[in-house]
């Protein structure tokens, strides 16, 4: 048996031969109360195991960003932990997403780069305490469904109460609608998915418009 | 998972690092121990840039032991909080590298053969920081128990036995506070962390 | 015409569109100008009829009409031309203008009532009999109620002769039954079908691809009188108007054979056959349902076939599985070999003959055919049934073991144990050896039973199991003792190995070997023996002086050791001893101390020297009475006390 290479080596190994995935092709639009019903009607249709029915979940997630005192830095570091309130057992997920690429015209959808990684439950006060500041929080309830590699998620964000500290109660939700997820996480330089993301929107498509955000127009708005 | 000691073995005067481990190897395997593999605890440290304002230490092991996961230890002036996570931990450090910078210098590691011998699992390790050999730890794990009060007395017994005299007649000092603890893979961690500590501030080999 | 009550007005009126004039070739139509008001006016005007006026002789005042108007309108020459348009309209108005003023003066002279009276004239009544007319109407709703029922009733027979002449049903109706339960889509103008397991998770390469079509009429080809077998023809013809095409490399019948060899001998043999192996039909035109189910499963047996026979050379055991062919043959235990075979016969004479000496050997078990089909299944159900990461953000993939071993820092053996997966022949190797051993233990068991009388060997089999692990509960009792002594034993029954939980909680690890489970029942028959006698003493008042389980004195067992046990009556003057060998049975011997009867010899002179014990003398059990042997002790003692 020969010895063990450093863990940073196969890391690095690991990126080199593409097998991490490391990007996010993002698709996301929304949809209104009183229609979520008959999307998800159609996503049992689509999606693999309609047997067992939707899954749901019930997720806590912080949003941290980790930037010099000084005003003028430009270095910010978003990260995001979320957990499962549903799944006790579940470990915890930390999170860097970075910035949505939305490429041209002919891009079905956006990419932006991802690296997860679960962790312990000790994550938020190690982040705290690493120097990030909680932007803001919410609490994601929906369904979700797989198809093939790609996920979807119809989920009712919650603002979080004044009770932090119990995430389970006091929650109202922020709109009258469910955001929608068409998420495949990839090693870099799939973008046959993309294609495939492309075509499975266009199945949702009288029920939910699917489409690249552009986060940057959304922030004019403001 | 058991209960694990991590403890020096000093070198003496006429003996190379190469040596000493030789004499360790021959004395448990004296004892009827197997060679199983071979073993690498690591450790980088990063600091805090000072735009972040009070100056804060991250340690980042990897123990080929629990070869899936990145230890992290953060440091602060009044708080240590470990952080146990996926290999990609890694990479979220290299998107750090404005925040926190490691100081090439200190990369500490011990890595060496794995024996077995009946409920005991005993690595020797061969100590570099920054590649310079500075000493030779021994770590020791007693895998049926996990409570380090109810197999402390053994376990030193067994060190004993190979480690002679030189062997601690106290447990770690990071343990004496948790002798009465569930014990993880975390505390081992801790305990190398303490001894890496160690030898990255003595000048030369610690004996 | 006269106007009765069923008349109805009925007004028709020009589309409000203009006239086309012409339509091009590229389809646009050309529609006429629309008149003007004045075109359309001498238009509508040709179109009056004046010619019932003019038949009113009316000459007379004409020409002077005609003169009147002609003066104020147009010249002589126009009038003259018969080709003005306004000619006719003219004269006729006149006329009429004429006729009007003649009306007016008559209706002014009678008016006057003095040269003129207007008497009402009498008109003649119109016939209307109200009987003529019911009668009528009945007439002619009666002929319309006939035409429309012999219109219905042709309609009928029409139908009917449809139905007569082709008992298949529709075509349509066909392909949307065979579409509620088969994957169906069209390519171009075929109908392609997918009868794979392929959405349910397989993974198989072979694809099953069918297609469908429109049944020829088979009436053509079957209704000539010269046809050779109008028999066949006539089942065909029953069938359906869907014609179903598998791929050859799917048709027929096909089964996996499961044999358990014990030294080239035929041990058992199963047949898994989804179908059930019935006797197929011998008329190739087997419904369509059913054909595809056969080529379903066909593809199924084919996978799981070559699924094993992959996994038959890839693994390493320590006798190597053999494929040769169509069979797999793997060593489940020393002598015993299980050859899994697959049988596919793409016609039905070949399929007769295979099948017919399965079913003598088949009545054995079918748990082991059962279990491939179910592995299988299994193998599908995992491929698609994938469990949802939590927190939902988390990635696709990993099964949660794996995503918690990073933060709960599992260790090596850990995450190499998450990526071994069992293969299924390794699962129905494991299920054959637990088969055996089940076997095994059984007849052991009940050999024992059946050899060993005195005590009562009982043994209760749990009947929840798994596959691989089952229970047997033994009870080791004498009859009519059964309060006093009673010696409980748990088997587990595993793959390759048995473990017994003794009386007193020692656990025992036995091999595949039945002996090694005989010579442990043996054991514990002679031991629940000594065991017994002693609780009986007890109860007889007798006392227990003392024991041994391995005695070390005495012929050397084959097996075990020889225990004993002394026990003393209640006043002490009685000794018994009993002996108990595994292989030779019980010897009970006794001795009297004092002995009732003394003579004083040379060495022993006086009596109380008898009080130390005396020659210990053979009890003959055999000649005794009693049902057995603790029945036999139970006499000896109270034969004994009673004696004292």
């Amino acid at each position: 048996m020969t010895s063990p290479g450093s863990a940073v080596d196969s890391l690095s190994a690991a990126i080199k031969c593409n097998i991490i995935p490391n990007q996010e092709y993002l698709l996301q639009g929304s949809v209104l109360d009183q229609y979520v019903e008959v999307l998800l009607h159609r996503l049992r249709g689509l999606c693999d195991n309609v047997d067992s029915g939707p899954e749901s979940f019930n997720d806590h997630e912080l949003c941290f960003t980790l930037r010099g005192n000084t005003p003028n830095s430009s270095m910010v570091l978003p990260l995001r932990v979320r957990r499962a309130l549903d799944v006790p057992d579940a470990p915890w997920q930390l999170r860097y997403v970075g910035q949505h690429e939305l490429g041209d015209k002919n891009r079905p959808t956006a990419v932006r780069s991802s690296i997860d990684m679960a962790c312990s439950s000790t994550i938020v006060e190690f982040l705290t305490e690493l120097g990030c500041r909680v932007d803001f929080e919410y609490i994601a309830r929906g369904y979700m469904f797989r198809k093939g590699r790609m996920k979807i998620t119809v989920s009712k964000i919650f603002k979080m109460g004044s009770m932090a500290s119990k995430p389970n109660e006091s929650v109202e939700p922020i709109s009258q609608s469910y955001l929608v997820e068409l998420s495949v996480l990839a090693p870099s330089g799939q973008d046959a998915i993309a294609e495939d993301m492309r075509i499975f929107a266009e199945q949702l498509k009288p029920l939910v418009q699917l489409e690249k955000i552009d986060y940057k127009r959304l922030a004019h708005i403001q | 998972m058991g209960v694990t000691v991590v403890q020096n073995f000093p070198i003496t005067e006429n003996r190379t690092g190469p040596s000493t481990i030789e004499l360790l190897t021959k004395r448990i395997s004296a004892l009827g121990a197997i060679q199983q593999g071979h073993f690498l605890v690591d450790c980088e440290t990063y600091t805090s840039v000072p735009q972040l304002g009070n100056p804060r230490t991250v340690h980042i092991l990897h123990n080929s032991e629990q070869p899936a996961t990145v230890f992290s230890i953060l440091e602060t002036e009044n708080k240590t909080i470990p952080l146990a996570t996926d290999g990609l931990f890694d990479l979220l450090m290299i998107k750090m590298a404005n925040f926190y910078t490691s100081k090439k210098q200190t990369k500490a590691e011990s890595k060496g053969p794995r024996y077995e011998i009946g409920d005991f699992l005993v690595k020797l390790g061969t100590v570099t920081v920054s590649q310079n050999f500075k000493g030779v730890l021994v770590e020791v794990e007693y895998r049926p128990c996990v409570v380090p009060a109810m197999c402390w007395e053994l376990m030193r017994e067994f060190l004993q036995g190979f480690l002679g005299s030189t062997a601690q007649s106290a447990p770690p000092l990071y343990l004496q506070n948790r002798m009465q603890d569930i014990y993880s893979p975390i505390d081992t961690i801790h305990q190398y962390l303490e001894q890496f500590t160690i030898y990255r501030k003595a000048p030369g080999l610690r004996t | 015409m006269s106007y009765n009550s069923n008349s109805v007005n009925i007004s028709v009126e020009a589309p409000i569109e203009n006239q086309i004039q012409e339509i091009t070739y590229d389809g646009t139509e050309i529609y006429q100008p629309p008149l003007t008001l004045s075109e359309s006016l001498a238009k509508f005007a040709q179109k009056i009829d004046f010619s019932k006026s003019n038949e009113l002789d009316i000459k007379k005042d004409t020409d002077e009409a005609f003169e009147d108007n002609k003066s104020d309108s147009d010249s002589k020459d126009a009038f003259q031309s018969s080709l003005w348009p306004w000619d006719s309209v003219r004269s006729k108005l006149r006329s009429a203008l004429q006729e009007v003023c003649v009306l007016a003066d008559v209706l002014a002279i009678a008016k006057e009532k003095r040269y003129l009276v207007l008497d009402p004239v009498q008109q003649e009544a119109v016939e209307t009999k109200p009987m003529v007319q019911i009668y009528a109407r009945k007439k002619a709703l009666a002929g319309a109620a006939n035409v429309l029922l012999t219109g219905a009733e042709r309609l009928k027979t029409s139908q009917n002769e449809i139905l007569r002449n082709r008992q298949t049903p529709d075509f349509h109706i066909e392909l949307l039954r065979l579409r509620q339960n088969w994957r169906l889509k069209k390519v171009s103008n075929s109908i392609i079908g997918d009868l794979s397991y392929r959405t349910a998770g397989s993974k198989f390469f072979q694809s099953g691809m069918f297609e469908v079509t429109k049944a020829e009429e088979e009436e053509k080809t079957s209704s000539p009188p010269s046809s050779p077998a109008p028999g066949i023809a006539q089942v065909s013809k029953s069938n359906s108007s869907l014609r179903v095409t598998v791929p050859s490399e799917l048709q027929g019948v096909a089964y996996i054979e499961v044999l358990c060899q014990k030294d080239q001998e035929d041990l058992c043999s199963v047949n898994l056959n989804l179908l059930g192996s019935g006797p197929p039909t011998a008329n190739p035109e087997v419904h369509w349902q059913q054909k595809l189910e056969a080529a379903q499963n066909v593809l199924f047996c084919k996978e799981l076939f070559n699924q094993l026979a992959k996994e038959a050379v890839q693994l390493q055991a320590p006798i190597p599985h053999m494929v040769v062919g169509n069979q797999i043959m793997a060593t489940v235990l020393p002598g015993i070999q299980l050859v899994i075979g697959l049988c596919h016969s793409a016609t039905a004479d070949k399929k007769n003959q295979q099948t017919a000496p399965a079913p003598s050997k088949s009545d054995h078990d079918h748990v082991l055919e059962h279990s491939l089909h179910q592995l299988l299944r299994e193998v599908h159900h995992k491929n698609t049934h994938h469990p949802f990461p939590h927190p939902s953000s988390a990635p696709l993939g990993p099964s949660k073991k794996r995503y918690l071993a990073g933060p709960m820092a599992a260790d090596r053996h850990e995450l190499l144990e998450m990526t071994h997966t069992e293969t299924l022949l390794e699962q129905i190797i494991k299920q054959a050896q637990h088969f055996f051993m089940r076997m095994r233990t059984e007849y052991v068991l009940d050999t024992i039973a059946k050899e060993v009388k005195d005590p009562l060997i009982s043994s209760h089999w749990n009947t929840l199991n798994s596959p691989t692990q089952s229970c047997v509960k033994i009870n080791i009792s004498t009859h009519g003792y059964d309060a006093v002594c009673r010696t409980p034993l748990v088997i587990h029954v595993g793959e390759k190995s048995l473990k017994c939980i003794c009386r007193d909680g020692k656990v025992m690890h036995m091999s595949y070997e039945p002996q090694e489970l005989r010579d442990l029942i043996f054991c514990h028959i002679n031991q629940h023996q000594i065991l017994a006698v002693q609780a009986l003493a007890k109860t007889m008042g007798w006392q227990f002086l003392g024991n041994s389980n391995h005695l070390g004195l005495g012929s050397v067992e084959p097996l075990g050791n020889a225990s004993s046990c002394l026990l003393g009556s209640p006043n002490g003057d009685r000794v018994i001893a009993v002996r108990c060998e595994p292989q030779s049975g019980v010897q009970v011997s006794v001795a009297h101390s004092p002995r009732t009867d003394f003579f004083p010899s040379r060495l022993v002179t006086e009596r109380k020297w008898e009080h130390l014990g005396g020659q210990f003398r053979d009890v003959r059990l055999e000649k005794m009475e009693g049902r057995n042997f603790l029945h036999k002790m139970e006499l000896l003692m109270a034969s004994l006390t009673s004696n004292s």
